[in-house]
């Protein structure tokens, strides 16, 4: 724990006394990975094994018939959302080198503003790993891979996992700071998968209940069926904007649950969310805060515009990607090159998998 | 440097901020393997298509519209390395010649290798000395862009039709006084259409001191000191200004022939015995009518005279440049557009009189505004019969297409100036030894007094200069009404 602010003190939340160190660990790991891949030659690729755990669950789930209507509190509330991104600039002998990136934007008096947190870029390699990942878990929330009999990520996992790390750094960070605010989350509330502990959610979540804050966690993206048909395609011909309740959701251990899921459908487009409000906090503070999201955010395609913008602006576009590749080949003296991709030499044009500007 | 693309002769090479290429600079692209390299100039610079600019520049832009504001902690800097990707430039650039061996051969056939290729800036005087731009007779033209001086060859000049073209302001008119005076400097017989009355003081410096043209600057101002008697003309001269100058028809002109004979005979050619042979001549009342007008026409331009003192002796002049080199310049201002092509008919008959007959080697012709007081079948006549006797002309004018396209197809140098207008550059691009995308591109962007030298001058390599000063006095300046106020 720190006394003085160094990051912190740009944003214009209200300050506790909380560690801002981690940004500053993740610049000094990330120049010491750096510092051994000196002279290597780099085979650029940005495909990422995108290793997501999967969450699992009972299947019992029902959607409630009767919707919930929502009316837009437009009580002035700060809204806060935070994301993070990372992306895989390349492979050199030993290793990979990977960028994160995370950003929090947030809407006060109908402004919106940001604040962007690197890229920090970090050479991985199995030799590495372990204590870059365990330095950074220790910094900020005391713990590593050991203390919680779990084995360090592997090296494809590591670029997730960092930024997974960034993200509950940045998230923890809101909940501390912002008060009587709403929080944004992209994903779920589900704990206890390898990358998130049950403990480290539910001291986000803590954090922000004490500052009388609400989380709300918006997925783009769900798996969840109710009677065999997803629950976001189940919306009723009713006025938006509106919830659906869910019943019989039941997650499997070590996995947990630490909210209300919700299917949020909040304008005309014919769009709806997974959306998991903490359970902790009582129903009808769930709804208020969802309806204090509508009365003060903008929202056009159903989706809160505070989280879009933290995504948008935490994603590496091909510009940034090939800025990363210039820096490294100029500050870290690493030689490019083009070695041919297997599945192009084997497949041809049918070995291309997506990624793009390798 | 990067080589990206060619396609026919044009090469699109990348460039990044740091390495500032601009319009007209020239590019040596160099094939170690090949033992060859490409001379190509910048005639377009566009922003490379860097992939992710455009999500870049949108992401800033919420729903709401407002740009958004906000901060980013970049410990790792990296965020100059994604300025210098974004700002990364596409220079489109006209393959110019191929350098091998040091000699210079035009051929862009030869595809020079994308990745070994190195590109580096070719600096003016190293295109100058490879392209022998310089030669025997040098004239300064001016400055280029890398601080060096622009020399052409005064022989480029030599039996060439030369076109100055420019918006209103730009420099035309300094740049044709520059080239006249470096070429009385090599003993040049030069004769000037003056418009506007602005070559007169050549020969006298800014602070209104003799210069070294003072004794060769003639200034002819027609009815004052540049009178002819009608003894000096020759019927062919007159002819020509009768029915050039004067639209005379043939009939009228036929009696007018008569009629002079008949007075030459008698050895009484002058403006009072044609006068009154014409009153008194018998013959058709419309063709009388039509002799006398003419006649006034004559008398009115006050350039005929019965006095044989008063007369000049426009030969002798000639005869003085002939070795020593001169300009005669031919003040046109305060004159009617009649008596100025009155004027003209006269001093072309005289110059191709005494070229035909040797008096003179070749006559460099300076010629503003030309369609104000030349007729149209004399643009066809002086790029091609004229040209054979040796007056070599050089076109000054802010209206590109007051010339004819002919005279651009067969034009050998063209110093353009600024042009914004898409027309005009349209008309200029007909030129034979132009392109339309250079002239299109790098003429629209030239600064005030900023030429574009292309053609003969400089073997083909279109280049930048600012023209430089003078020491003469000017008299162009345009008369301002608020002028004291400013």
């Amino acid at each position: 724990m720190i006394e003085q602010y160094t990051i912190t003190n740009k944003y214009n939340f209200p300050q506790p006394n909380i560690d801002t160190l981690l940004p500053q660990r993740f610049f000094e790991q990330s120049l010491h990975s750096l510092q051994r891949v000196h002279q290597q030659p780099l085979q650029l690729n940005t495909a990422i094994q995108r290793l997501h755990t999967t969450e699992q669950y009972a299947t019992s789930l029902q959607l409630k018939p009767q919707p919930i209507t929502l009316k837009p509190d437009r009580q002035g509330t700060t809204i806060t959302a935070a994301d993070t991104s990372t992306i895989k600039v390349g492979e050199t002998i030993t290793g990979i080198l990977v960028a994160v990136r995370a950003a929090t934007a947030w809407r006060q008096d109908g402004t919106y503003r940001y604040t962007r947190l690197g890229p920090f870029i970090f050479h991985v390699t199995e030799e590495n790993k372990d204590q870059l990942y365990n330095s950074l878990e220790h910094a900020y929330f005391s713990t590593t891979c050991n203390s919680m009999h779990q084995p360090t990520p592997n090296i494809m996992q590591m670029p997730m996992r960092l930024a997974n790390l960034l993200e509950r750094w940045l998230q923890i960070m809101l909940a501390k700071t912002v008060t009587k605010g709403i929080l944004l989350f992209d994903g779920s509330l589900t704990a206890g998968t390898p990358e998130t502990p049950p403990q480290r959610l539910k001291e986000i979540l803590s954090c922000a209940r004490k500052n009388g804050s609400t989380v709300l966690a918006f997925s783009k993206a769900t798996t969840l069926r109710a009677n065999g048909v997803l629950i976001t395609e189940q919306l009723p011909s009713r006025e938006p904007p509106y919830l659906l309740e869910t019943a019989g959701l039941h997650s499997k251990p070590p996995q947990v649950l630490l909210g209300n899921v919700y299917v949020a459908r909040l304008n005309k487009a014919n769009i709806a969310f997974r959306l998991d409000v903490d359970k902790e906090v009582l129903f009808e503070q769930q709804i208020d805060a969802i309806q204090k999201l509508l009365g003060n955010d903008i929202y056009t395609q159903g989706y809160p515009e505070t989280l879009r913008l933290s995504h948008i602006l935490c994603t590496f576009t091909a510009n940034e990607v090939l800025a990363i590749k210039h820096f490294i080949t100029r500050k870290h003296g690493i030689q490019i090159i083009n070695r041919p991709d297997m599945h192009r030499l084997l497949f041809g044009p049918y070995g291309y998998k997506g990624e793009a500007y390798a | 440097m990067k080589l990206y693309k060619k396609e026919g002769n044009i090469l699109q090479i990348i460039s990044f901020p740091t390495e500032n290429a601009e319009k007209g600079d020239y590019l040596l692209v160099e094939d170690g393997y090949a033992g060859k390299a490409l001379i190509a100039q910048v005639i377009d610079v566009q922003f490379a298509a860097v992939p992710g600019v455009l999500e870049e520049l949108l992401r800033t832009l919420p729903d709401g519209g407002e740009p958004l504001q906000g901060e980013d902690i970049d410990p790792m800097e990296i965020a100059p390395h994604i300025t210098y990707i974004q700002d990364a430039s596409l220079l489109i650039c006209k393959i110019r010649a191929t350098l091998e061996n040091d000699m210079l051969s035009p051929s862009s056939s030869w595809l020079p290798s994308r990745s070994q290729s190195t590109i580096k800036k070719l600096s003016t005087p190293l295109l100058i000395k490879l392209a022998k731009i310089e030669g025997k007779l040098p004239i300064i033209l001016g400055g280029t862009k890398d601080s060096t001086l622009l020399t052409i060859d005064a022989s480029s000049l030599d039996g060439t039709l030369n076109i100055i073209t420019g918006k209103k302001g730009c420099g035309k008119s300094h740049l044709s006084k520059l080239l006249m005076v470096s070429l009385v400097g090599y003993k040049a017989t030069v004769v000037i259409f003056d418009l506007n009355g602005e070559y007169g003081n050549l020969g006298v410096t800014n602070d209104g001191k003799r210069n070294l043209y003072y004794g060769k600057i003639h200034v002819f101002t027609p009815g004052q000191n540049f009178k002819v008697a009608l003894e000096q003309l020759n019927l062919n001269t007159v002819m020509g200004i009768l029915v050039n100058a004067l639209h005379l028809p043939g009939t009228s002109a036929r009696e007018f022939r008569r009629l002079w004979k008949s007075l030459k005979e008698r050895g009484k050619l002058s403006m009072q015995e044609l006068g009154e042979a014409i009153r008194d001549l018998n013959c058709n009342q419309h063709v009388r009518d039509a002799l006398a007008s003419r006649f006034h026409s004559f008398v009115n331009s006050g350039f005929f005279t019965d006095c044989l003192a008063e007369a000049t002796l426009m030969d002798e002049t000639l005869m003085k440049t002939k070795d020593a080199g001169g300009a005669l310049v031919i003040n046109l201002k305060n004159t009617s557009n009649v008596d100025r092509q009155i004027i003209v008919e006269y001093v072309l008959g005289k110059l191709v009189d005494s070229l035909q007959n040797w008096k003179l080697r070749a006559v460099f012709l300076f010629a503003e505004e030309a369609h104000l007081y030349l007729r149209e079948t004399y643009w066809d006549d002086i790029v091609t019969r004229m040209r054979h006797y040796g007056i070599f002309t050089t076109f000054i004018t802010n209206q590109p297409d007051t010339i004819q396209e002919t005279i651009y197809r067969q034009a050998d140098n063209i110093f353009l100036f600024n042009f914004t207008n898409e027309h005009d550059l349209d008309v200029v691009s007909r030129a034979a030894r132009v392109d339309a995308e250079t002239v299109h591109s790098i003429a629209r962007d030239l600064p005030p007094h900023h030429c574009l030298a292309l053609g003969r001058v400089v073997c083909d390599f279109p280049i930048v200069a600012r023209v430089r000063a003078l020491d003469i006095k000017t008299m162009g300046e345009t008369r301002l009404f608020f002028k004291t106020v400013n």
